[in-house]
């Protein structure tokens, strides 16, 4: 029978250097990301406004908070806040996902709770945990973790919920006992769905920190911000932004992706 | 029939699934009494649905919503499951799979991984993760890990089904020299009628709705004549005459 007619499907291996290096994602990120640049340069020669600065002055501002110590100063305390309110987070989050995803008397009646939380606007929570807590760095990291509680509860609840009953039996079986159940069954399947509640949960605190730190803090990011916007300093403001988005994205490559590659790793 | 050294006395006066939503109650097992024999190889067979992966999760005790009673000679004993599917951890390797039922404190558990992974043929693929092996490697693995807790019981639901013949054949023949090295009770569920005269030491059928026991017969080949297809044939319509 001829070949004319018929698919043919050809390995990926054979498709070439060129084409392989044309779409990796390295090429398309600087080129996506220098387009952006002139761009902005662009504009900011086009309006010559003191409060449109262009990628020139924002850099020379970006070295000189760099070169006296303020940029890291400040970026280093918000990261110290957002690390121990992911990480708390996380641990309180998880635990009552499992207990409510476990549990279907505990979900049923914990739901509207979960549901209040859910919907509770984060400044009500930093308003109130400033009120009564009084400004303090305790009151300012408890408002960050009480928002991202219910995000990552819910979130772990689905895993919990889907959990293998296969595996439950198999570990029973064999008896694992409580702990190893919980390192090797239970755990990696939840995986997942803490990965995607780590994710979505990062991106929320990162901006409920600067929010708490403008109302209430006198030092990080939030606190340059404010006081840029006071002062008009449009400079500084993007300067600590980029600053800032620089650091999620290491945060992001360096920590979050490796850790995602190495619990994946089983998968076909 | 009167049995000595039974390992295990089953009692299954009534054993039913309640109505869910518009499903009525469903009563699968009445009145099923077995007593196994020590060291003794019992093939359970029966139709599709009649209720032998039940029987089997009630002796497991995965299963403790029946009336009746399930009691071990041994007060304590070790038990190992062969699932109808593997049931491997998927984000575990196939060695780190069998240790994990070992004993955190248990010596020799590094030697005892590495020699039942030979046995069975697998020690290439040891440091693999299991989604990545073929079926039949997969119910390797998880016939490596039953033996290796060393149990007094072993319970087996159809574990080769859905496997070639050379694959499901290589499987029993490493099943047969496994239980010969090391005497265990097995309770095997099987539908393959050729695989149940293989394997069993007694044959036990169950069937009616609900089931209960409708054939209890000993098989007496001997180890050579389980390997002979002519012989085995010959006892299979033996056995299952009036079936
Ligand atoms: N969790 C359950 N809830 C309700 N009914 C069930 C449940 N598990 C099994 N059953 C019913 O009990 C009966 C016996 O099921 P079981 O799985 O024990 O059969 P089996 O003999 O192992 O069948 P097969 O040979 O096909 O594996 C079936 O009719 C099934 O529909
Ligand atoms: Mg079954």
């Amino acid at each position: 029978m001829a070949l004319d007619n018929q698919t043919i499907r050809t390995g990926r291996v054979g498709r070439g250097v060129i084409g392989s290096v044309l779409s990796g994602r390295l090429v398309w990120t600087i080129v996506s990301f220098l387009s952006l640049l002139v761009l902005w340069a662009l504009v900011a020669a086009l309006l010559q406004s003191r409060l449109f600065p262009g990628p020139v002055e924002v850099g020379s501002k970006f070295l000189s908070e760099a070169a006296s110590g303020e940029l890291g100063y400040h970026v280093g305390v918000t990261l110290a806040r957002v690390a121990v309110a992911f990480l708390v987070a996380m641990l309180i989050g998880s635990a009552i996902g499992i207990a409510l995803g476990r549990a279907k008397g505990a979900d049923q009646f914990f739901d509207t709770w979960l549901i209040f939380f859910l919907n509770l606007p984060a400044l009500v929570t930093i308003i109130l945990c400033y009120v009564w807590f009084g400004l303090t760095e305790t009151a300012a990291v408890l408002a960050v973790t009480i928002n991202k509680i219910p995000n990552v509860a819910v979130t772990v609840r689905e895993g919990a919920r889907s959990l293998s009953r296969d595996l439950t039996e198999m570990a029973h079986i064999y008896r694992f006992g409580t702990w190893k159940t919980l390192r090797h069954v239970t755990l990696p399947q939840l995986a997942p769905f803490m990965a995607a509640a780590a994710r979505g949960g990062l991106a929320l605190v990162w901006k409920i920190v600067l929010v708490v730190e403008l109302l209430g803090r006198p030092d990080g990011v939030g606190r340059q911000l404010y006081d840029g916007f006071q002062l008009f300093d449009v400079s500084m403001i993007l300067a600590y932004a980029i600053a800032f988005i620089l650091v999620v994205q290491l945060i992001e490559i360096l920590v979050l992706q490796p850790i995602e590659a190495r619990v994946n790793r089983w998968r076909r | 029939m009167t049995r000595t050294n039974q390992a295990i006395h089953i009692t299954v006066d009534r054993k039913a699934f309640p109505a869910v939503a518009d499903r009525p109650e469903q009563l699968v097992l009445r009145g099923v009494q077995l007593a196994v024999e020590e060291g003794s190889f019992v093939v359970l067979t029966g139709p599709s649905g009649c209720g032998k992966s039940t029987l089997l999760n009630i002796i497991a005790g995965l299963d403790s919503d029946f009336q009746g009673h399930v009691a071990f000679s041994h007060a304590d004993p070790k038990l190992a499951f062969m699932f109808q599917t593997p049931r491997l951890l998927p984000w575990r390797t196939v060695e780190q799979n069998i240790r994990l039922v070992l004993g955190d404190d248990d010596a020799q558990a590094t030697a005892k991984v590495a020699a039942i992974l030979d046995r069975v043929g697998l020690s290439e693929a040891a440091t693999a993760f299991p989604e990545r092996l073929s079926l039949g490697m997969q119910r390797r693995a998880a016939l490596a890990r039953a033996f290796v807790v060393e149990p007094d019981i072993l319970l087996m639901d159809e574990p080769f089904v859905s496997l070639d013949d050379p694959s499901a054949d290589s499987l029993r023949a490493l099943l047969i020299e496994l239980w010969n090295r090391r005497p265990t009770t097995v309770l095997f569920v099987t539908h393959d009628r050729i695989e149940a005269v293989m394997l069993a030491t007694r044959l036990v059928r169950l069937g009616g709705t609900p089931a209960s026991i409708v054939q209890d017969s000993d098989v007496s080949l001997s180890p050579t004549d389980r390997l002979d297809r002519e012989k085995v044939l010959a006892c299979r319509l033996r056995l299952f005459e009036n079936a």
